[in-house]
């Protein structure tokens, strides 16, 4: 497997990474050690609800975030290994498999994590993280929420809305009691404000790459989703977003792109192959391919909030994330990606870890081309399992569509 | 003698229901009774039932692989792989619709891939809750029921409250007679191979309730009084999903051990789905739901699995358990370490088997039975 640590030369670096790398590191400070910042944490699913904990002043904690950063690293195997020697199958989500035996050892690119004080879980993205937090629930003997969102194969009926509209009034009254103290309705207000500007700022940057050059790769958004998902709701992610957008302006405006060359601008379906990505970036750029966007980042567009009405659209908003979201809204969503980015094609991961995300993507791709009439490829990896992947193979399959499309 | 005549003539006759393919299966319906599939427990077949069809349970019937592939990655379980392979294959033709209900992520997306083929006239997706244990998943999943009930009438006609009763006392009364069956099994266990009990459960999911119910009660009634004798077999207590393939149960035969009870999503699991006939029939048709723990695909508290396992195994008199999973099924590999740990640390030492394709690795599995019986004898 490559795996040279220098950026392809034509590739632009982000001036504003060096205050993500700032904002990542004191947040992960805040979440390893909340004792000293007086802080209580709860672990929490990406989809899940995040803006009434930051409300309560709450600490949230992502696994899936975590995983990411092992895999990122390449210490999820050794992870996955403990997890495994338990009796937990191969065969799981491996940011499960990571954060079950991250907990186990201690071991990880964080030390030992600090013990939750709740969890909070909703079911909007799997229900992997169902049985993920139970787990981890009676490992740690802490409370567990659950939010429970009913898939969307068509369209979001009025009694899901309802459903899930009171389990969030529930949610509430949860943290009260977890918390000791009311909730704030102005707090969260505010909160929620926040979270609005956080997440249109993020669809505007990831919009920016509309235009040609992309100011701003699918690698790039990989790496700078991480305050969308953790810090959604905070000023920290408003601020930071605001200076990595004015950057990315000005590159619009100069016309210059996130690489030098870029001849086939492709759309990515799937959650990162993170241990490879530098890798598969590289491999893109020879070849003067980019990922334009993708279906994962994009997925933190969430539906915006409505400030008159916030809980009935938080509602509203977390039971429609796509991953929520049927085939026929799949579809639909790569198509428009396709159309608004101007892309040449896509490149689907079948990720064996995530089962929501990989079903149904041979005949996802197989609508979308009929309806774009681009090609798609497919390619299987793990998003943070190594031994499930084998690179040089994946390699040849982009080599030989990259070059397909080119022609096309 | 002619009681055991009839005794053995049902057995082979369910036998055979059993071991039909698709096509005999359709060849085989009531006239005037429409075929409609299903998958799992949480589709309410009284309802289906009602609605004047015969509800077919689809369970991996045995077929090789061959269209499926181009539409579901390898990481899939056994039972959507070969489900899509028959539709595809266009077994499953005769069906005039299918119910499909929330449960895993793997069944979600077959759904949506079932609903893009399109080829049957007619599919629900019933969307269970999965936190069962909240009053206000009850009052979703209320809402759920009416709405399958509604589009059960759009296409079939009303189903009026007394024969939605009369189906509820239909399934009821099969129930009734499987736990009967299962403790004759116990206090006769000479009488009738593993196998044939799967069979039997089997042959309810393909045919005609209603001539269900006669050959259980046949067979009960003519169920021999004198025992066919004790047989020496280390007791085993099974516990999967649906797996319910009579060979698993000669498998653990020959190795010298006997499942005394199971909790198979198609075995003796669908026995906590008694529901109460008294009452408004759909309250009743969704409570069962909430009060019995019943898929770890479900939320119900997070013990809930943990608990109802260790007490069916005490009561079992078990002296182990074997996990039987479909490969890649998340929902029970996920529960598994902490069963294992559980069961074992009351004295139940566990042994788990994995299956990917049910029509291969029989001579492995032999093997590491062989090993966990002689531990237990
Ligand atoms: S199964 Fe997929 S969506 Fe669920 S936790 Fe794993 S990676 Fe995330
Ligand atoms: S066996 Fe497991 S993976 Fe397969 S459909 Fe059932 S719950 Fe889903």
């Amino acid at each position: 497997m490559a795996t040279k640590k220098t950026a392809p030369k034509s590739y632009r670096e982000i001036e504003s990474v060096k205050a993500y790398r700032r904002l990542m590191q004191g947040y992960y400070l805040m979440a390893t050690h909340p004792k000293w910042f007086g802080k209580k944490t709860a672990w929490i699913t990406s989809g899940g609800p995040v803006e009434p904990l930051y409300a309560m002043g709450v600490l949230p904690f992502y696994p899936e975030n975590y995983g990411a950063m092992c895999g990122a690293g390449r210490e999820a195997v050794s992870l996955c290994e403990t997890a495994e020697a338990q009796g937990y199958s191969r065969d799981l989500c491996s940011y499960a498999r990571l954060d079950i035996g991250s907990s186990i050892s201690g071991k990880g690119p964080l030390g030992v994590l600090p013990k939750p004080n709740f969890l909070v879980c909703g079911n909007n993205i799997c229900g992997t993280v169902i049985k993920w937090y139970e787990i981890q629930a009676r490992k740690f003997q802490v409370p567990l929420f659950f939010l429970d969102t009913p898939f969307i194969h068509k369209e979001l009926t009025d009694h899901t809305i309802q459903y899930v509209r009171r389990q969030m009034e529930e949610y509430v009254a949860f943290l009260e009691k977890a918390c000791r103290r009311p909730f704030s309705e102005k707090r969260f207000l505010k909160v929620s404000a926040r979270s609005v500007e956080a997440v249109s700022l993020w669809k505007e940057i990831l919009e920016l790459s509309r235009s040609r050059p992309a100011p701003f790769a699918a690698f790039d958004a990989f790496i700078h989703m991480a305050p969308i998902v953790t810090l959604r709701g905070t000023g920290w992610a408003v601020r930071y977003y605001k200076k990595l957008k004015k950057e990315l302006e000005n590159r619009v405006k100069n016309g210059q792109g996130a690489f030098a060359r870029e001849e086939i601008r492709l759309i990515w379906d799937n959650i990162p192959i993170w241990y490879d990505i530098r890798n598969l970036s590289q491999l893109l750029a020879r070849h003067g391919a980019v990922l334009v966007a993708d279906t994962y980042t994009s997925a933190w567009t969430l539906k915006p909030l409505d400030l008159a009405n916030p809980l009935e659209s938080l509602s509203r908003s977390y039971a429609s994330v796509l991953l929520n979201l049927g085939l026929e809204h799949k579809v639909a969503n790569m198509s428009e990606l396709i159309k608004q980015y101007q892309a040449d094609g896509f490149i689907m991961h079948s990720n064996r870890s995530c089962k929501t995300y990989s079903l149904g993507q041979y005949d996802l791709k197989k609508k979308v081309t009929e309806l774009t009439g681009k090609p798609g490829l497919i390619i299987e990896a793990d998003h943070t399992d190594s031994r499930s992947y084998a690179p040089s193979q994946v390699e040849k399959q982009i080599e030989t569509f990259v070059e397909m499309a080119r022609t096309r | 003698m002619s009681q055991k005549t009839s005794f053995l003539d049902l057995i082979k006759e369910l036998a055979k229901i059993a071991d039909r393919g698709w096509s005999e299966v359709a060849t085989h319906l009531p006239p005037g009774r429409i075929p409609i599939g299903y998958f799992c427990p949480y589709v309410p077949e009284e309802l289906l039932q009602a609605a004047g069809t015969v509800p077919l349970r689809l369970m991996d019937m045995p077929v090789k692989i061959s269209h499926a592939q181009a539409h579901l990655p390898a990481y899939c379980c056994h039972l959507v792989k070969s489900s899509l392979e028959n539709y595809l294959r266009g077994d499953l033709d005769f069906l005039q619709g299918i119910v499909f209900s929330q449960s895993c992520d793997t069944m979600k997306g077959l759904a949506d891939i079932w609903t893009i083929e399109g080829r049957l006239p007619f599919q629900f997706n019933l969307m269970v809750p999965t936190r069962l244990n909240s009053p206000l998943a009850r009052d979703y999943f209320r809402i759920e029921v009416e709405n399958l009930k509604a589009a059960l009438e759009k296409k079939l006609g009303k189903i009026s409250d007394e024969s939605l009763k009369e189906a509820v006392r239909l399934f009821n009364q099969i129930r009734k007679r499987l736990r009967t069956l299962y403790a004759r099994m116990r206090l006769d266990p000479g009488r009738l191979p593993g196998k044939g009990l799967a069979q039997i459960v089997q042959a309810g999911y393909l045919m005609d309730r209603d001539q269900y119910l006669q050959l259980l009660t046949g067979l009960l009634d003519s169920w021999p009084d004198q025992s066919a004798g004790k047989t020496p077999e280390v007791p085993l207590y099974l516990s999967g999903n649906i797996v319910h393939s009579g060979d698993w149960f000669s498998l653990i035969e020959e190795a010298g051990g006997r499942i005394v009870y199971d909790d198979l999503c198609s075995g003796a699991r669908t026995l906590r789905l008694t529901i109460k006939e008294e009452g408004d029939p759909l309250d009743a048709l969704v409570d069962r739901y909430f009060t019995n723990y019943l898929c770890p695909t479900k939320h119900q508290g997070i013990e809930a699995h943990q608990e109802l396992l260790l007490k069916e195994v005490q009561e079992s008199g078990a002296k182990g358990v074997i996990f039987l999973f479909y490969k890649y099924c998340e929902s029970y590999y996920f529960d598994y370490p902490d069963l294992k740990k559980l069961l074992e640390g009351k004295g139940f030492p566990t042994l788990l088997l994995e299956i990917e394709d049910p029509s291969q690795a029989r001579e492995q599995m032999k093997i590491r039975l062989q090993a966990f019986v002689e531990m237990l004898s």
